[in-house]
């Protein structure tokens, strides 16, 4: 067997033993980009990051630091991260402690995205009253795969252990796939079958607190909000605000609610029609009626030569032999 | 471009007088235009070339002067004659009954007085036959008067010298010419039998194959005609045969006279050609119509119509010159008014079919305006031929040896095609319905087939019978047909004898072969044909011959029985356990009666019906195990019985229920299997590929509320909280229901995929999801909202978008299409019998091919399955010609159907019942990656709905290429077996299969290859659990995994009913080798550097770690992979 090379346009070549064949993990440090240098800095510390390509796509954050512990200890696997818009990026700093236990789990947990917002409110409104906590569903470990080839980024604890990761003396035999104890296969779809149906407890409590936190943030909002609801808004020079109605023709916001989305969009109100302009007749002169009749005799021509093209081009088609 | 239109316009100029009207004619005069183009196209391809007329005419002529300088032959007996010839290597083709050496009359050979082409050929209206079939060239040899006496009309006399005088030709023309030579006999009656002369190739003198056709030669009596012909009326008795009593011979005095018509029939369609310059046209639409029906030679030939070109000129003579006054059985019929002259040949054509739709022959004969009156008193026709159609020369009934049941079958094609006619406005194709398509196809044609293997018959039949009909197996036929029509009366709409062509013999046999096959063909009509009781006549008149006739009928199965009115009557009863039975029922019939009357045993009957229904049943030892009686008229209880038992739970609950809506094909007639409750005590019980329980997805509806939260996750929290009251009270008010809420995969916060799962205690699971209305506009908000916001205002993502996206047609196929597509096919379950069966069949066909699901939605092939049912008429009933009334038929013409489908144009189907009139579907671009079809309905104008994800390209090139081999694999179908083939994939095209562990399948059951010792050998191989998992399969699941993790890589297919295997094909375009990048999203390997220049570092797909991957994503799952 030829030799293969050890790295490939500045990736370092990892060679995983798979049961009967060899898996190729490639790897380079993690390079922040200059468009996104203006990014928290703390997402992907430069000096420990490890970005690695064409993962295997069940690979777990426990599997992947298995597979690396040879060079230290990692600190965290955020997967996919380049295909993630910008929203991700932009919450990661605040979801910092959750991405990391609940990654794994995060398809088994409503919780996660919508949690994430009231934290980030609680953070800012730190001296208001402490909103209710929501209680979430009990999330199992379930492995979430990912797309074949698909790249994550590896932080480790320790700067050193970056560069052990990427000297080619690590890749001269191929590295076992170690394995955690998420289940695969057929215990992987009972288990998600299961957790998918926790009992009706937990569920009551989940949609109860939900909802209780819900009503708070809605009642801080319009309490933060300067509009209050039924009341219309009068700035300094006197003018009156307008505003869209929300559900059910509530403006939730306050001000004067008037104009549907329908009317922003399109300037047009509601369904009522408004009778169609009378047309002009079109038969009353004698040229229009002199007109029209030349027109349908040129309209029979036109489609009798149409049809006759069509009809050429099935014959070439070899159509019209029935048998 | 408006420019250069007008442009163009200004040279053209006006339209003169001439060509607008030949327009104008083209739209009147013919369906339209386009149609009137289409049969000017058609017209030259279907007749004789003129450029190869003259090597055939030098041929003609020297084969004249041939015939009439051979050398007479003395007068001698027959048979002696005979064995003459014999040691010549020719046969004297006689009929029955046989000559015998003591015969006094002698036979002899003259040259004839006059040799004319009659016929098509004569005419110059020759037709093209089906399947490269020859041009017949007629050439009437007439046999000089000296050779006959007067008494040669009795006992076949006439036709035994007229067989010594073919055979003499027979034997000079082979042996004088550079042509092969045959006997043929159209209808296997020898009575009919000609001499084929056909060109050998590369023959030097004699070659005339370049005109394509054969010479018929006929001998003819001469006229006057030596024979009287007032003993050849319809009452004459000519045939004596010792110890039976002479009766009248009606069939056989036609067959006679048939010797006198060529010349006169010459004549006349001489005269008609003239004086009615449409009718060669009409006349060649009308062989082109009939060719392609069966209704001449070929392979499959409707009973009686082989050789009857006089037929087709007769029928539109009979329209031109009008009819004779004839008083009937019913009164004086109405007569039909003679066509005008000047109709155009489409009309003509349309005018014919309008005759055979509505005439029928039995009851109302139909005489053609004879020159100077009929020959023979019209009453005897009626009197003794069952079906009458006389000529204009007065000589001869075209309608004497065919079967009615053919003349039903005519009626029936001929309503068909002008339903099609009349109903222009679809986007079908109706040129090509009506001459184009063959349809001769048994299994697209007919609702039923039967196969009879007819040398089991026991020949029965009476000497008399026999030379009445020409032979054993025309006498046999005619029985046959006749016994069968009065069986079935009025189940069928036509039955269908189809035999093959007689087909051509050397000279040297005398006798056609018999016939060994024959296909029965059945036309139900649905009011009737699954009847369970045929009714007699009532026990007063037990003694009258109506009684003792139907007891001869029905034999044994005959009884006396009184009915719930109080009546005792003579009746027939069917017992059927189930639906599948009830539907053999007129087949059941058809054995009954061919083994009661020709002892033809069941086994040599033979359908394809059963081997269709055990595709849709589940093997008997399951059925056995699951321990219930499933069915749709059961589920759609369980579900009336849920509603009723959540609308009472109203008080408990904060929102009235309004409405309840069904989703599933479980509750519409249109899974593939009848839905199956098995209580969760059972299930428990049953080994593990066994234990598949689908859960029937149903819809709930509540009152409009302003409590609801404006906020989509708000939303979904609060049905949980809906379902979570629900299920704590359904569990109370009905105890051993089970009731849980799944919560679903909810990666995505906008979709509300939770939903109740309701278990109930006779064992069906429902799972209901909630539909709010409000989530619509919340979601076109999210979607519309970049337009509209300002950028500060940037909460709404570019994900959210997406994801809002995707929520929203899941929401609006889930909610809003879903329940008015439920409604629709419901409807169509109830308006036609056959639909439900047709669709189940088709489900189980494309699943079995790997298709169905994870490529074809069930909802799309729903609606596909529509088609051959509402066509595309708003209007039709189930009793229009064309709708298939079994779901055998209805399978092959949805199979047909999807080989023949350009699916690159869209294609509309009136699947709801309103009368806006059908607008051209939008056609969409569809990007390669998506599904190809575009099905549009009246309630979904882009025909997306149910197409958007697939099939795609490959997979629709697939299933047409599939559907096309299954076409022709039904089309010859015979036995069991070749059902198998049907429902069998191959995986030679595979390159890689994955093989999975069948015993944990919960869905193993319903594999079509199912092996029964999985789930006898061990009951709990796999996790033994305690709760039931209603609804789990994770075949799909793990195809769907394996579907989005591999999206670009491999493509995946798998049936859906149980499948053990999963099929997969690599994409094409991963094929070579590439430069390294790392978001290439395929999994690689690098490949060794050969030549150090290259500044590109190439990678290559790793397939076997692809394969690897698989592996550990699918433990315990897989039990092998292999790869190609």
């Amino acid at each position: 067997m030829p030799v293969l090379p050890k790295s490939l346009s500045g990736f370092t070549v990892i060679p995983i033993a798979y049961s009967h064949s060899t898996h190729y993990i490639y790897a380079r440090a993690h390079v922040t980009s200059k468009s996104k240098a203006s990014k928290p800095a703390n997402v992907l510390p430069e000096a420990r990051t490890l970005f690695i390509v064409n993962v295997p796509p069940d690979a777990t954050e426990r599997e992947l630091a298995l597979l690396f512990k040879h060079c230290g200890t990692v600190e965290r696997v955020l997967f996919d991260f380049n295909s993630a818009d910008n929203t991700l990026v932009e919450n990661s700093p605040d979801s910092d402690e959750e991405m990391g236990e609940d990654a794994d789990a995060e398809e088994a947990d409503t919780g996660t995205d919508t949690e994430a917002r009231p934290r980030k409110k609680r953070k800012i409104y730190t001296s208001e009253p402490t909103p209710p906590e929501v209680i979430s569903l009990p999330n199992q470990s379930l492995r979430i795969l990912h797309k074949t080839g698909s790249c994550a980024h590896l932080i480790f604890l320790d700067a050193s252990s970056l560069a052990k990761a990427l000297s080619p003396s690590a890749s001269s035999k191929p590295l076992p796939w170690p394995s955690s104890e998420e289940p695969r296969g057929l215990s992987h779809y009972l288990a998600k079958y299961d957790a998918e149906r926790p009992p009706l407890d937990t569920i009551r409590a989940h949609a109860d607190s939900y909802m209780e936190r819900f009503e708070f943030d809605l009642a801080k909002s319009k309490q933060e909000a300067k509009y209050r609801k039924g009341e219309a808004v009068v700035d300094e020079d006197g003018f009156t605000l307008v505003t869209r109605g929300g559900a059910y023709g509530q403006t939730l916001g306050g001000g004067v609610g008037v104009a549907s989305k329908k009317f922003m969009l399109t300037g047009k109100t509601g369904s009522r029609k408004r009778k169609e302009k009378k047309q002009e007749k079109e038969t009353f002169y004698a040229f229009q009626k002199a007109e029209k009749q030349r027109k349908a005799i040129l309209d029979l021509k036109r489609n009798f030569e149409a049809d006759k093209q069509r009809v050429e081009k099935l014959k070439e088609s070899r159509r019209f032999k029935p048998y | 471009m408006d420019m250069s239109e007008s442009d163009r316009h200004g040279e053209e100029g006006p339209l003169t007088g001439h060509e607008l009207k030949d327009i104008k004619d083209a739209a009147d005069l013919y369906q339209s235009g386009s149609f009137k183009l289409q049969i000017d196209a058609l017209l030259p391809n279907v007749r004789p070339k003129e450029s190869a007329r003259q090597q055939l005419d030098r041929f003609l002529l020297s084969l004249r002067n041939h015939i009439l300088s051979l050398p007479s032959i003395i007068p001698q007996n027959p048979l002696t004659a005979a064995q003459t010839l014999a040691k010549q290597g020719v046969a004297v083709p006689f009929v029955h009954p046989l000559p015998s050496r003591d015969d006094k009359w002698k036979v002899a050979f003259e040259p004839p007085m006059e040799i004319n082409i009659v016929g098509s050929w004569g005419n110059g209206i020759a037709v093209k036959k089906k399947n490269g079939g020859r041009f017949g060239v007629d050439l009437s040899v007439e046999m000089p008067y000296s050779l006959f006496q007067e008494k040669d009309y009795l006992d076949g006399r006439f036709f035994h010298k007229k067989s010594y005088y073919l055979a003499v030709l027979a034997q000079s023309i082979s042996t004088s010419f550079d042509v092969d030579t045959f006997y043929a006999s159209p209808l296997g009656d020898p009575r009919l039998t000609t001499l084929v002369i056909r060109p050998r190739k590369g023959s030097t003198s004699h070659d005339f194959s370049k005109s394509h056709a054969d010479i018929y030669i006929i001998p003819i009596l001469p006229s006057p005609n030596p024979l009287p012909p007032a003993k050849l009326s319809p009452s004459h008795s000519n045939v004596r045969i010792p110890s039976v009593l002479p009766s009248p011979s009606p069939i056989y005095n036609n067959a006679v006279l048939l010797s006198t018509y060529p010349k006169l029939a010459l004549l006349s369609t001489h005269e008609l050609k003239n004086s009615s310059p449409a009718f060669h046209d009409a006349h060649t639409l009308l062989r082109v119509w009939a060719n392609q029906r069966g209704y001449g030679d070929g392979e499959l030939c409707v009973k009686g119509f082989e050789g009857k070109g006089s037929f087709w000129t007769g029928l539109l003579r009979l329209l031109v010159s009008g009819e004779e006054p004839v008083a009937t059985k019913s009164g004086n019929a109405k007569l039909r008014r003679p066509l005008g002259k000047g109709l155009s040949s489409y009309q003509l054509f349309k005018a014919a079919l309008d005759f055979l739709a509505k005439q029928k022959f039995d009851e109302t004969p139909a005489f053609t305006k004879a020159i100077d009156g009929h020959k023979y008193p019209l009453e005897e026709y009626i009197a003794h031929h069952p079906a009458v159609f006389v000529d204009r020369t007065s000589t001869i009934n075209f309608l004497s040896d065919v079967p009615l049941t053919s003349l039903d079958l005519i009626s029936h094609d001929a309503k068909e095609t002008l339903e099609q006619l009349n109903n222009p406005g679809t986007s079908d194709d109706v040129f090509a319905e009506c001459f184009l398509k063959s349809e001769r196809g048994l299994f697209t044609r007919f609702d039923a087939v039967v196969g009879v293997d007819l040398p089991q018959a026991t020949q029965n039949q009476s000497a008399l019978a026999v030379v009445e009909h020409g032979s054993p197996d025309a006498a046999l036929l005619a029985s046959v047909a006749s016994i069968l029509r009065r069986g079935l009366g009025d189940r069928t709409k036509a039955i269908a004898i189809l035999q093959p062509g007689t087909p051509f013999r050397p000279i040297s046999s005398a006798q056609s072969p018999s016939t060994s096959t024959i296909h029965i063909g059945l036309i139900y009509d649905p009011a009737h044909a699954f009847r369970l009781v045929d009714h007699g006549p009532s026990a007063e008149n037990q003694d009258s011959s109506v009684a003792e006739e139907f007891r001869h009928l029905w034999g044994n199965r005959a009884e006396l029985r009184r009915f719930k009115d109080g009546r005792i009557a003579e009746s027939v009863v069917w017992e059927v356990a189930t639906s599948d039975e009830r539907a053999h029922i007129p087949v059941s019939i058809i054995r009954h009666l061919l083994q009661l009357h020709f002892g033809i045993s069941a086994e040599h009957v033979r359908t394809l019906q059963t081997p269709f229904d055990s595709m849709l049943r589940l093997p008997d030892d399951v059925r056995r195990l699951h321990r219930a009686a499933g069915g749709y008229k059961a589920a759609v209880t369980a579900f009336d019985d849920i509603v009723r038992n959540l609308k009472a739970l109203d008080e408990q609950l904060p929102l009235a229920l309004l409405n309840v809506s069904p989703i599933s094909e479980y509750l519409r007639y249109t899974s593939t299997f009848a839905p199956l409750p098995v209580s969760a005590s059972t299930l428990m019980a049953l080994p593990e590929s066994l234990r598949f329980l689908p859960t029937i997805p149903i819809i709930l509806e509540f009152e409009k509320s302003s409590k609801w939260p404006d906020d989509l996750k708000a939303i979904q929290k609060v049905k949980l909280a809906f379902f979570e009251s629900i299920a704590r009270s359904l569990m109370v008010s009905k105890p051993g229901l089970k009731a849980s809420v799944a919560i679903g995969d909810s990666s995505t916060p906008f979709q509300g995929l939770a939903t109740l799962e309701i278990f109930a205690a006779e064992g069906w699971a429902f799972s209901a999801s909630i539909w709010h209305d409000r989530e619509a506009t919340l979601l076109d908000r999210i979607i519309g909202s970049s337009k509209t916001l300002a950028p500060s205002d940037q909460e709404h993502s570019v994900r959210e978008q997406r994801e809002a996206k995707a929520a929203r047609e899941l929401y609006t196929r889930t909610f809003i299409h879903s329940p008015r597509h439920h409604r629709a096919i419901a409807n169509l379950c109830h308006k036609y019998s056959a639909y439900s069966g047709t669709v189940r069949l088709v489900k189980r066909w494309l699943a079995v091919h790997w298709l169905l699901r994870s490529h074809v939605s069930e909802e799309a092939i729903e609606i596909i399955c529509a088609r051959p049912f509402v066509g595309g008429k708003q209007t039709s009933t189930e009793d229009a010609a064309t709708v298939p009334h079994s779901k055998e038929r209805g399978f092959a013409l949805v199979i047909e159907f999807l080989g023949d489908w350009k699916w690159e144009e869209p294609l509309f189907i009136p699947l709801y019942e309103d009368n806006t009139p059908a607008p051209a579907p939008e056609i969409v671009a569809v990007s390669a990656k998506q599904g190809v079809w575009t099905l549009s309905t009246a309630e979904d104008r882009t025909g997306r709905m149910w197409t958007s994800y697939g099939p795609d390209h490959v997979s629709a090139h697939r299933l047409r290429a599939l559907a096309k081999e299954a076409i022709k694999i039904i089309q010859d179908a015979e036995t069991d077996s070749d059902i198998k083939r049907l429902f069998s994939h191959s995986t030679d095209d595979y390159d890689v299969v994955i093989e999975l562990n069948s015993a944990v399948l919960p869905r193993y059951y319903q594999n079509v290859n199912a092996n029964s010792s999985v789930w006898s050998r061990d009951s709990h191989s796999g996790v033994v659990e305690s709760t039931p998992r209603p609804g789990f399969d994770p075949l799909p699941l793990f195809l769907a995994d394996l579907q989005s993790t591999f999206a670009d890589t491999l493509k995946f297919f798998a049936d859906p009913f149980g499948g053990d295997r999963i099929g997969a094909i690599w994409l094409p375009d991963l094929k070579a080798p590439r430069p390294f990048r790392a978001l290439a999203g395929f999994s690689s390997k690098p490949l060794p550097k050969e030549d150090k220049a290259k500044d590109k570092e190439l990678v290559m797909l790793n397939r076997q770690s692809i394969i690897d991957d698989i592996e550990r994503l699918g433990s315990g799952l897989i039990k092998n992979i292999v790869t190609r």
